[in-house]
């Protein structure tokens, strides 16, 4: 018996123009003129254009877009790879050995509930001591804190998904320690790795409330620059221009997001789920 | 190669006695199987000897080394796992180097006991591939090759061939009988299944409960088994028992009605009237001896050169099975004197012992 | 081989606790130092030992309770907004999905753009002469409201979190639903249920322990909500949308409070904590 999928195919569709409107209001107000946005709010475009984008990509002593990316892109790489770097070792003591099993667990995988301002200020005073504040290092480092618990959870489910017997036929291949985790688990878990680096290169590209905090000018990251053009100057907000940089800023982890859709879908609900 | 010393070894999972007191030689050159049901320590005590496990006690001696300390990595034995346990991410090729890699053996030499090793176990066409692409039996010819390259002091089999399915297991059953008469290596192998103990071995264990209840050839333990255990677990098909009663010099059946038969020769003397169960095998239940037991056909299984008869004595709902020569006209609701040789029969007293 | 285990044990769990003490413990001992001391920006070296005084500051200022107050309603509000309406599309597209599973992707896109940036993109969307919404409620109705006042702010805000994170818990029943094994649904059809009555009887109480991790994981996540707030009205008209996370930001960058600020976020922190550990209590009493 196949379903009705019609009445589906409506309510999908509305579902998605609902949930999205702002995101379809932004895309196309970033192709109209200036002079279009105040006259015609609605979702059609009479003439588009690429001014805005024009606009947006040519640098400014103000604003350089170019800055923001770059930032983003070095911070959110930090906040993704380091957290694989330092819970890798762990999550393979965690299954093979129960080596903090009782505390250390779930103490990082709660760090996930907790309400980031709470890190937020500490974490100032000390980058303000430390010489972190406004450093694409320092906003790496915290984002990596914030991308930790679902590291370490999606590494220890790679883990335990190894079957033990691999691991103990390269014992008696008389592997010690080290090849066994880098020549046998590691490429073992390369497709969790993959996840967790797109997961984490995402929540860090996304992330707000410690770029507004812990920047000012040099390291200012996308989101929080995205910020900057709805900053009233003069004349007010220029729409189009807003615009343009919201597509620019949503892009990248748009794009990831949706060429690993399967594996972000699959690591959300596993972090949910053993949470 | 190697001889292997087992003294007094005990492993305890939290209060779980896995192994008690295992002692045993098995000398260089030699196929030991340790046999026996599931949950009897047979695969415990290979993991003890290949230092996957940590004895709770006992020794642990490899060519006279005591190992018993010494972790996996460093006792340089060689095992073949159950489940293959091929690295999913190498090539066959990188596979059977990668033990050779770990030593950092210089890479001409790598590549020469490559090529060996796939000569002898015909896997020259598949060293390119992952093991993903592999069959069950090729999977298992590589784990072997994995194993035979870094020329270990023992072969160490878990179950090999349970993944295999009925053809393959006869095959590769042979080719390692074949290997090991070519290598030459001390092999320990893990089998619940006695008739691969009974075709490769030169010794076998049997295992119950986690101690030894004996250790010999095939054919001592099929033809002189220690205890009831040992006589019901080797042999196919398996023994048959029945509970008598000894008076006069005859074996009086306590649950077959007015059947009894005469008693086998024993050094030691059957007291008058001491309860003991008989066994018989199969094999010597036929169309002639002296004794003979009166039983009725239920089921006839024709195996072409044998029949296969399952019979029980009138009144009496206890199966017992024989292996007939000639029982082309053998059919079920028939009445069959099964004859044997009452030298043939063992006895066992009340707490299973053999009685010689 | 024991102690060479612990040995190695110890060095594999290094790199993590060395950056946890590092990045969170060092912060944890700042946080109380200040906690407890009168601090400004200018004399941020010489914390005065002030004891509770900073704490009876954040529990006498009505502006605490009201920001506690709105994360509480706010977290509680979009959590059961959002597992309705997920649960209800979790249901509903599930054959749809099951044929087309890149749809998944297509809905998960909210998710998957900054709550920031979403936060901003509503400002466009509801602004008065420049906002898509406003124009097309005028056009049909004449009229439109001003999403952003006193009047509606909360409600708008509910909304645009509402909207953004439905598709998180749409994920999580679609999984629920779809790990259902289909013999039982059959059984049940066989059996002659319909399909409403094979939901209640059936699906929904397979599905109620993900009910509740979503329900949780929704009110954690709205509880501590800042970015789309903050960048859409900020505090809001007369403070009215001043979350625990914004009140604190604001006490502490803004009004340059910093034992205050300190003050408040321990407190914040006891409060999450206690409402995690009554959360994970309630899931492990509920699976034996």
């Amino acid at each position: 018996m196949k379903p009705r999928l019609t009445l589906r195919w409506i309510v999908f569709a509305v579902a998605v123009f609902v949930m999205n409107f702002p995101v379809i209001s932004t895309l196309v107000t970033a192709f109209k003129s200036p002079g279009e946005v105040s006259r015609n709010p609605s979702l059609w475009i009479e003439t588009p254009t690429f001014e805005n984008f024009a606009t947006v990509l040519t640098t400014s002593d103000r604003l350089n877009i170019y800055n923001y990316l770059w930032n983003s892109t070095v911070a959110a790489g930090i906040g993704a790879v380091l957290p694989i770097v330092v819970a890798f070792p762990l999550a393979w003591a965690i299954v093979r050995r129960g080596v903090g099993r009782a505390i250390l667990f779930p103490l990082v995988v709660n760090l996930r509930a907790l309400p980031l301002i709470i890190f937020a200020i500490p974490i100032y005073m000390m980058f303000s001591v430390a010489g972190l504040l406004d450093t694409r290092l320092g906003l790496g480092l915290i984002l990596a804190v914030v991308n930790l618990p679902l590291a370490l959870m999606l590494l220890v489910n790679a883990v335990a998904e190894i079957p033990h017997e691999i691991e103990e036929a390269a014992h008696m291949d008389g592997a010690r320690l080290p090849r066994l985790l880098f020549r046998i688990v590691l490429p073992l878990c390369r497709p969790a790795l993959i996840t967790t680096f797109i997961f984490g290169f995402i929540t860090a590209w996304n992330e707000f409330l410690f770029g507004l905090m812990l920047t000012t000018s040099k390291a200012v990251p996308m989101t929080v620059g995205a910020s900057f053009f709805f900053a009233t100057s003069g004349g007010g907000v220029q729409w189009g221009v807003a615009a343009a940089v919201m597509v620019v800023a949503a892009l990248p982890p748009l794009a990831l997001g949706l060429v690993m859709y399967r594996r972000i879908t699959g690591s959300l609900v596993a972090g949910a789920v053993k949470g | 190669m190697a001889s292997l010393h087992l003294e007094h070894l005990t492993k305890t999972f939290g209060n779980q006695t896995v192994t008690r007191n295992v002692s045993l030689s098995v000398e260089d050159g030699a196929f030991c199987v340790f046999v026996g049901p599931s949950g009897c320590g047979k695969s415990t005590l290979l993991r003890l000897i290949a230092g996957l496990e940590e004895a709770s006690s006992g020794r642990i001696m490899v060519a006279d080394r005591d190992v018993t300390k010494v972790p996996a990595y460093d006792r340089d034995l060689a095992m073949v796992f159950q489940s293959y346990a091929l690295y999913p991410h190498m090539t066959v090729r990188d596979n059977i180097a990668f033990s050779l890699r770990t030593a950092k053996r210089p890479e001409d030499e790598v590549a020469a006991k490559i090529a060996e090793a796939a000569r002898i176990l015909k896997l020259e066409d598949l060293l390119d591939r992952k093991p993903a692409q592999l069959s069950g039996g090729q999977r298992q010819r590589v784990a072997i090759g994995r194993a035979i390259v870094k020329q270990p002091k023992l072969f160490l089999f878990d179950e090999p061939l349970s993944n295999l399915d009925a053809e393959l297991r006869v095959h590769m059953r042979v080719e390692i009988a074949r290997l090991h008469r070519d290598l030459g290596t001390t092999v320990i192998y893990v089998t619940h299944d006695q008739v691969e103990a009974m075709t490769l071995a030169t010794k076998i264990v049997v295992l119950r409960a986690g101690e030894v209840e004996q250790v010999g050839s095939p054919l001592q333990l099929f033809d002189d088994p220690d205890n009831i255990f040992v006589a019901g677990f080797i042999g196919s098909p398996q023994m048959n028992f029945f509970k008598a009663k000894h008076q006069g010099g005859r074996l009086f059946a306590t649950d077959f009605p007015d059947q009894s038969c005469q008693a086998p020769a024993l050094s030691a003397a059957l007291a008058e009237g001491q309860d003991v169960t008989v066994g018989l095998r199969p094999q010597f239940m036929g169309l002639e001896g002296n004794a003979s037991l009166e039983l009725m056909i239920e089921v006839v299984e024709h195996l072409g050169s044998e029949t296969l008869v399952h019979a029980r004595p009138p009144g009496s709902a206890q199966m017992m099975t024989a292996l007939v020569a000639d029982g082309r006209n053998l059919a079920p609701g028939q009445a069959f004197v099964a004859r044997f040789d009452p030298d043939r029969l063992m006895v066992f007293d009340a707490t299973g012992k053999r009685l010689r | 081989m024991a102690s060479r285990q612990h040995r190695e044990n110890a060095l594999l769990a290094s790199p993590l606790v060395l950056f946890l003490l590092l990045i969170l413990g060092f912060p944890t001992v700042l946080s109380l130092i200040y906690g407890f001391s009168e601090t400004s920006f200018e004399t941020l070296m010489q914390p005065q030992f002030s004891g509770l005084q900073n704490f009876r500051d954040v529990l006498g200022d009505p502006t605490f309770w009201q920001a506690a107050g709105f994360s509480l309603r706010f977290g509680l509000i979009t959590a059961v907004l959002q597992c309705a309406l997920g649960l209800a599309l979790a249901v509903y597209l599930a054959p749809l999905v099951r044929a087309h599973p890149w749809t998944v992707a297509i809905l998960i896109i909210p998710m998957i753009v900054a709550p920031a940036m979403m936060g901003l993109m509503y400002r466009l969307v509801l602004h008065e002469f420049a906002g898509p919404l406003p124009h097309y409620l005028y056009q049909w109705f004449g009229w439109s409201p001003s999403f952003l006042g006193p009047a509606h702010v909360f409600k708008t805000v509910v909304l645009a979190e509402t909207l953004q994170w439905t598709p998180f818990a749409f994920l999580l029943f679609l999984t629920a639903y779809q790990s259902i094994p289909s013999e039982l649904r059959e059984a049940a059809s066989v059996d002659g249920a319909r399909p409403l009555r094979l939901f209640w009887k059936i699906e929904w109480p397979l599905m109620l322990p993900t009910v509740f991790v979503a329900l949780f994981i929704r009110f954690i996540d709205g509880f501590r909500v800042f970015d789309n707030i903050y960048t859409l009205v900020g505090s809001g008209p007369g403070g009215s949308t001043t979350s625990m996370s914004i009140y604190i930001y604001e006490t502490f960058l803004r009004r340059g409070e910093i034992g205050k600020a300190m003050a408040a976020a321990i407190l914040l922190f006891l409060t999450a904590f206690l409402l995690l550990a009554l959360g994970q209590w309630l899931t492990r009493r509920r699976r034996p």
